[in-house]
């Protein structure tokens, strides 16, 4: 792994996954695949289809155990941890399915989101939604979301699902955001607001990102890590990877 | 594949059909005097005490997706310690068998509840096979132990009292009652509307991804399933008082169904739907378990089949689209992959 790359960020790193390992049955997803994250770093993750991202995003989050290698989170170790405690650690994960409460409304997807720490006396005692809603209404407001208030999630389009997933998850206020194909399914004038949100999150936190569309990435990225058949085998910037030739060779098959 | 009746609790239609209901049985003992029909009022007590059960399968099944087939055992539970209570120390009044039916029932709901989420990532049907099981070994179990009465169960409890005051049978143990049974509808709805009333949907609705925002499902599990089964331990004890005794059956599994059958006839999640639920299979059930006791549990078990079949909203519920055209609409939306949800 190329370790001569300009960082942006010069912090200790807020996300580390080494060495993990992932098997299913005789498959081997992930074979000794690393990625780190630093605090207003956003990482890309690209790789062809089946390379093992989704299943990298998925042990990170405590979704799929790793058959090996660890995860720490801000210096803890995470990797036996339940989803729920990385999440109060300070992870946040948006799935590749968008995955919000189809039957819940826009504004109650997200107050989920807001007051998931908050004790569970206080939320059945305190009815008030008041103190959520500046929060709610700025997050409608940066995902162009307004207008679906009050509707419920699923009667919004494709691609207003994601972006509520995605506001979903930066209203937990995470230290790693994890994003797995946040513009799938989007136009590309919702791509660029996607970014720009991205961009705006980073102040705040490291970003990891699984993407396959390299024009998206590439203006938005410090550095971008290539996974192929569960393995990194390339990492640096953007333009390093675009020059990388095994990167190519990968890549010859698609795009 | 997980069982999908899904409904919104919408809060303000909600409140309005629950304020109509409350309306109608404050007057119906009038009305009953009236048409001198005086002993359904009785009938009637009986019934809005069942509605305390109705109301927490609701919470349980119906807002937090709590598959319990057991919810009769701690129905039972709080109606034996209030059974033997009253006999052997004369402990009638409802108050009292309220809180003691409330404790008896959290302690073995905190119990059950422990045993049943922590640790287990099995899911619903788990939980319904554990709960079915259990409501069996309940039964069986006060069927055979002598000390509170096997098969005879608690005979002749002494009638409910409220501080000096002894319950006449007839409109003062009806509004007796009636002031407890709005004190627990008042609080499931208030519950249902809170903020807690969301996460309680977010956990039924996809527990796994409640747990990716931060939430410990197990915990909140725990919380609603203890709050049910004191409840429903406090419809056991007042349902002891008034009924003046307690058999093994209070604990078993035919009860436990009824209330399983209530919430689905009525509507997840509606509160008001499972209380209509109860006052359908009840009306209905008094009439043909007199005619044709054999014949009513299949007639049980097909409405029951009938509704999640053609009414998967229930009676009240929200109009759901039924299961085979849902899944056909998600995969035709949803190009990307639906694989994930179903
Ligand atoms: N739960 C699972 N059980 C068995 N195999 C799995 C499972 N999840 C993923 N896989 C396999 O692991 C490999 C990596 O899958 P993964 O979803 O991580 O790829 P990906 O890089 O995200 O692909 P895509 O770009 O299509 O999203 C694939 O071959 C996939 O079929
Ligand atoms: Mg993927």
């Amino acid at each position: 792994m190329s370790e001569a790359v300009t960082s942006a960020a010069s912090a200790a790193p807020v996300l580390v996954a080494r060495d993990i390992r992932k098997v299913f049955g005789a498959l081997v997803a992930l074979d000794g695949a690393e990625v780190s994250v630093a605090k207003g770093e956003i990482v890309g993750l690209i790789g062809p289809n089946g390379s093992g991202k989704s299943t990298l995003l998925h042990v990170i989050s405590g979704r799929t155990p790793a058959t090996g290698g660890t995860v720490t989170l801000g210096g803890r170790d995470v990797t036996r941890a339940k989803p729920s405690d990385r999440i109060r650690a300070g992870l946040s994960i948006k799935f590749q399915l968008a995955r919000v409460y189809l039957d819940q409304t826009v504004a109650d997807n997200l107050l989920l989101a807001i007051q998931s720490q908050a004790p569970l006396v206080s939320l059945m005692l305190s009815r008030s939604r008041a103190a959520a809603a500046s929060t709610i209404d700025e997050l409608l407001e940066g995902f162009h979301l307004t207008h679906a208030r009050s509707q419920l999630a699923r009667e919004l389009s494709h691609g207003e699902q994601q972006w509520l997933e995605i506001a979903m998850a930066m209203a937990l206020k995470p230290t790693v955001l994890l994003l797995d194909e946040p513009t799938a399914g989007m136009s590309r004038e919702e791509r660029l607001a996607t970014g720009e949100r991205i961009r705006a999150a980073r102040e705040r936190c490291g970003v990891l990102i699984v993407e396959h569309d390299l024009d998206f990435i590439r203006g938005l990225c410090d550095r971008i890590s290539v996974l192929h058949q569960g393995k990194i085998i390339a990492s640096g910037t953007p333009a390093q990877i675009e020059a990388d030739p095994r990167v190519q060779e990968v890549y010859l098959t698609r795009v | 594949m997980r069982l999908s009746l899904r409904s919104r609790f919408d809060g303000r239609s909600g409140g309005r059909n629950l304020a109509l209901l409350v309306g109608v049985l404050a007057v119906a003992p009038l009305v009953l005097a009236v048409l001198g029909l005086d002993y359904y009022t009785i009938v009637l007590t009986q019934a809005l005490i069942l509605g305390i059960l109705a109301l927490s399968g609701d919470l349980a099944w119906g807002s937090t997706g709590i598959f319990t087939l057991g919810q009769a055992v701690f129905f039972g539970i709080g109606a034996y310690a209030v059974g033997e209570l009253a006999k052997h120390l004369g402990v009638t009044d409802v108050l009292a068998a309220s809180v003691i039916g409330l404790g008896v029932g959290a302690f073995a709901g905190v119990l059950v509840g422990l045993f049943l989420f922590v640790g287990s990532r099995v899911g619903e049907l788990y939980v319904g096979l554990v709960t079915l099981a259990l409501a069996f070994a309940a039964e069986r179990f006060a069927t055979g132990w002598d000390v509170i009465g096997a098969y005879n169960g608690v005979p002749g409890i002494p009638g409910p009292t409220l501080g000096p005051l002894v319950l006449e049978y007839g409109p003062t143990t009806y509004y007796t009652i009636f002031a407890l049974f709005v004190l627990v509808l008042y609080g499931a709805y208030q519950l249902n509307k809170s903020q807690f009333g969301l996460v309680m949907r977010a956990v039924r609705d996809d527990g796994e991804r409640a747990e990716f925002l931060g939430y410990r499902r197990t915990t909140v599990q725990i919380v609603v399933f203890s709050i049910t089964s004191a409840l429903a331990g406090m419809a056991g004890g007042l349902y002891a008082l008034s009924s003046g005794f307690v058999s093994p059956s209070f604990l078993g599994v035919t009860l436990s169904t009824q209330v399983l059958l209530w919430v689905v006839l009525g509507g997840r999640g509606t509160l008001v739907g499972p209380l209509l639920g109860l006052g359908l299979v009840y009306v209905l059930g008094g009439r043909i378990a007199e005619f044709q006791p054999q014949l009513w549990p299949v007639i049980l078990g097909l409405i029951l089949l009938g509704t999640i079949l053609y009414l998967p909203g229930g009676l009240i519920g929200r109009r759901v689209v039924p299961l085979r055209k849902r899944v056909a609409v998600t995969t035709a939306a949803a190009p990307t992959g639906g694989g994930d949800r179903v």
